[in-house]
């Protein structure tokens, strides 16, 4: 039987070191905003002839629109990122780029006030929050005959806070690297891995629940442990499968769900982690009061990084 | 087999085969699943209202109303098949035109106020014309028609307004743009110097009023159609009116004060058309009275001719739109249509692997629930074309993403099972047990997915009515609630049949032993 709540500072610590790299990543490189956050225009063009990333980039700045963000979709189409554009900037534009580098098919547009992205980016955090707390309320009501159940409504929160951390880290050091950006469907994204996170831990915490009940044996620590491993292989095969769709949906669809695919790729496996090595142990160290287990661990996490 | 499973296994197979008829035969007169945006192409756009100060919600709200039938009626008239025109909030209008690319025509379909109204020339005291020359000189600034209290519109050689002169109602006199923004007199002083060199000539413009003052506008008209005319010197295209009965009174009198006003050619007898304050055409008034008939002619393509038609009968806005729009999306037909494909293979890519998956790990439960997976496909697919769900790329998502998951209460019932017969129960009683005790787990956990889905739905609809984040919270939500009924009933049905057949016995197809140490 495999011992995962007597290791659980060890998996804690993959955990603070995973949120840590993440926290440092936000704060240095931080996310890059998409327009529904940040208002501007976006379209999508594709040229009927070869044209590279640079030329492309420096005929926008010839043309006015130095600070343009331009990028290459996979299938070789560009997206220009602009400030608002009026329908004449905007034809005037198209007409420049066709004049310079001969035919082109736009196949996208969007355009962002102000307003909007930040009404959209005021909204996304509202929903954010109300996820939060609507997911601690219905936990702890789900688990009301338990004792103390608010404490399986908290160590879920934790859990999820801690794979949206982790999601949001890996997503700003892609960003960083591939210019990704964070819109309203890698926000759709996130809700959904906190969804799926959540609905993992709620199946360990139920199969906790109901050993209890059994009252096959006292030790919380052996319960929580026997009900983490009884639960492991669905827990597993659980996220197989749904790994196995996102990633067909990541490689078939790709670019403009990509934000989406991508963070549920990422929230998937980390939601799972989540749910397994640190919601359960969680309760268990606060059954116990073992907060001070922490302190040691942390103080060596720092000294074997120094 | 008890008699109870067969009814309800027949029960699923009806179910099933009705799933798939209204899959593939029209329902409700619908062929197809209903495809967004994103997968069809089109347009989205989102308009603030402009409504004037010290608005109450009550006109507001009426005003909206009419706004949006006034779009609707647009949109309709233009031949667009299922557009979506809803009020977001308080003061807001979204407009999505399935199909749709031209944006730019699409703006100008929503956005174009109409109001259309008739105006004559001003007169001074001697019973000449005023100009806006004749403003900017007078010491003081003041209407020289005073018995007329409504705007003067000034408008360019290209008939654009160049200044309107408004009063506050207390007398207080001043120049506004087109736009509705201040001007200075100095401003416009320096451009008229500049165009006066051209051949503009500013005439002003003042509402004309039937005998009780009622200003003729576009409310009065009962009917407006695209007119063309077919002469020798090329084809005249002209928009046929027809006034209501107090309308066509109105006109007359107008029509018989403008007749005996002046000499044939002079502005005094000219009818000033005016859309948007852009002035249409100022034809001359040839006889005193035209018995509820007439034409607005100008320069007109047939094009704007049909565009201006569809304007003038659908109505004006009662309230002008902020431009440009808050948000505005189009997506091209072309990379729409290749999302369908992809995404179509995609999901069956997706729902074939979680298949073998299954088989090769729970072998003869696995492939009940590939079969359930398969009925789950068809009943989702054929919900979604009933209530009717917009599939968009997102919603799509989602769908393939409840299909990963669908299989997670599978998953929960067969490890219960394992552990049952591990137990040295029969199947029957595994069967039983497992089902019973992962219903809680089952339960519990796809609420908070239920809880996601409502935030989603809120968080899509709230701002821009985001089509993705709507389409994949419903398509999501719709998927799990299946999914717990075709898991646990479906499966459970499957599992029954084989409870007391020699198949039962045989633990290397329910693979009890693998997966564990």
């Amino acid at each position: 039987m495999f011992d995962i709540v007597g290791h659980k500072f060890r998996y804690f610590l993959i955990s603070g070191v995973l949120i840590l790299i993440g926290v440092i990543s936000l704060a240095t490189v931080g996310l890059r905003a998409g327009i529904e956050f940040s208002s501007g225009s976006m379209m999508r063009v594709g040229f009927e002839q070869e044209v590279s990333q640079e030329e492309l980039r420096q005929e926008l700045t010839s043309l006015g629109y130095a600070s343009a963000i331009v990028q290459r979709t996979v299938g070789g189409d560009y997206y220009i990122r602009t400030g608002e554009l009026t329908g004449e900037d905007k034809a005037q534009l198209v007409a420049a780029l066709e004049t310079q580098f001969g035919e082109l098919n736009e196949s996208e547009f969007y355009s962002v006030s102000p307003m909007v992205a930040t009404e959209t980016a005021r909204n996304a955090a509202i929903a954010v929050a109300v996820a939060a707390v609507g997911i601690l309320l219905y936990i702890t009501w789900a688990f009301r005959k338990m004792p103390s159940p608010l404490r399986y409504g908290t160590c879920a929160v934790i859990a999820l806070v801690h794979d949206a951390l982790i999601t949001l880290g890996i997503f700003s050091i892609l960003g960083g690297i591939f210019g990704w950006e964070v819109n309203l469907m890698f926000i759709t994204g996130i809700l959904a891995v906190i969804g799926y996170s959540v609905n993992n831990t709620v199946v360990v915490f139920d199969r906790i629940r109901e050993t209890l009940r059994r009252g096959a044996s006292t030790d919380f620590e052996a319960v929580v442990n026997d009900s983490l491993v009884s639960t492991l292989s669905r827990s597993l095969n659980t996220t197989l499968t749904t790994l196995i769709v996102v990633l067909a949906l990541l490689l078939f669809v790709g670019s403009s769900i990509q934000n989406f695919a991508v963070a549920l790729l990422i929230g998937g496996i980390v939601g799972t982690y989540s749910s397994i090595f640190v919601a359960g142990p969680l309760l268990v160290v606060w059954e116990k009061g073992e907060w001070g287990g922490f302190l040691p661990r942390r103080s060596r996490a720092v000294s074997t990084k120094g | 087999m008890t008699r109870r499973n067969l009814t309800t296994f027949i029960i699923i197979l009806l179910l099933f085969a009705a799933a798939v008829y209204s899959l593939v035969q029209p329902v409700f007169g619908r062929e197809d699943l209903r495809l967004g945006l994103d997968l069809v192409g089109g347009v989205h756009l989102v308009y603030q209202a402009e409504f004037p100060e010290g608005a109450t919600a009550e006109e507001k709200a009426q005003n909206m109303e009419r706004a949006l039938a006034t779009i609707q009626s647009r949109i309709d008239k233009y031949g667009i098949a299922e557009p979506v025109i809803q009020q977001q909030g308080d003061d807001r209008i979204l407009v999505q035109l399935p199909g749709f690319t031209d944006i730019e025509e699409a703006k100008r379909l929503v956005e174009q106020t109409g109001f259309l109204e008739f105006r004559q020339a001003e007169l001074n005291d001697d019973g000449n014309p005023v100009y806006l020359g004749d403003y900017l000189d007078s010491a003081e600034l003041k209407f020289f028609d005073e018995t007329e209290p409504g705007s003067r519109i000034f408008v360019d050689a290209a008939n654009s307004p160049v200044a309107i002169l408004v009063s506050d109602g207390e007398g207080n006199l001043s120049f506004t743009d087109g736009k509705g923004n201040p001007v200075s007199i100095e401003e416009l002083r320096q451009a008229t110097e500049e165009m006066e060199a051209g051949s503009a000539v500013l005439l002003s413009w003042i509402p004309a009023r039937g005998d009780d003052g009622t200003q003729l506008t576009g409310s009065f008209l009962a009917m407006a159609a695209p007119g063309i005319i077919n002469q020798t010197t090329g084809v005249e295209a002209e928009v046929d009116i027809e006034w209501t009965e107090e309308g066509g009174i109105i006109f007359d009198q107008i029509a018989s004060r403008l007749y005996n006003a002046g000499a044939y050619g002079t502005p005094q007898r000219a009818l000033g058309i005016f859309l948007d304050n852009t002035l249409l055409s100022y034809p001359q008034i040839l006889q005193p009275a035209y018995d509820g008939k007439g034409a607005i002619t100008g320069n007109f393509t047939v094009e704007e001719v049909e565009r201006l038609a569809n304007l003038l009968e659908s109505g004006a806005l009662p309230m002008p739109l902020q431009k440009p729009p808050l948000y505005e999306e189009t997506v091209s037909a072309t990379l729409g249509g290749d999302f369908v494909e992809k995404s179509i293979m995609a999901g069956v890519v997706g729902i074939m692997l979680v298949m073998l998956f299954m088989i090769v790990y729970y072998r003869l439960p696995g492939a009940l629930a590939s079969l359930s997976l398969i009925f789950y496909g068809v009943l989702v697919l054929a919900i979604f074309k009933l209530i009717p769900v917009t599939m968009t790329l997102a919603g799509i998502g989602g769908f393939v993403l409840s299909i990963g998951m669908a299989v997670d209460a599978n998953v929960l019932i067969f490890e219960r099972m394992k552990e049952e017969m591990r137990a040295g129960r029969t199947l029957g009683a595994a069967v039983e047990a497992g089902s019973s005790r992962a219903w809680t787990a089952i339960r519990d956990s796809n609420l908070t997915t239920f809880i996601v889905c409502g935030i989603l739905y809120w968080l899509g609809s709230s701002v821009v009515a985001s089509a993705p984040v709507m389409g994949f919270a419903l398509t999501l939500f719709v998927g799990v609630a299946v999914s717990m009924f075709t898991a646990v009933i479906v499966t459970r049905t499957l599992l029954r049949l084989f409870v007391g057949t020699a198949w039962a016995k045989r633990t290397s197809l329910f693979s009890v032993y693998t997966g564990r140490e």
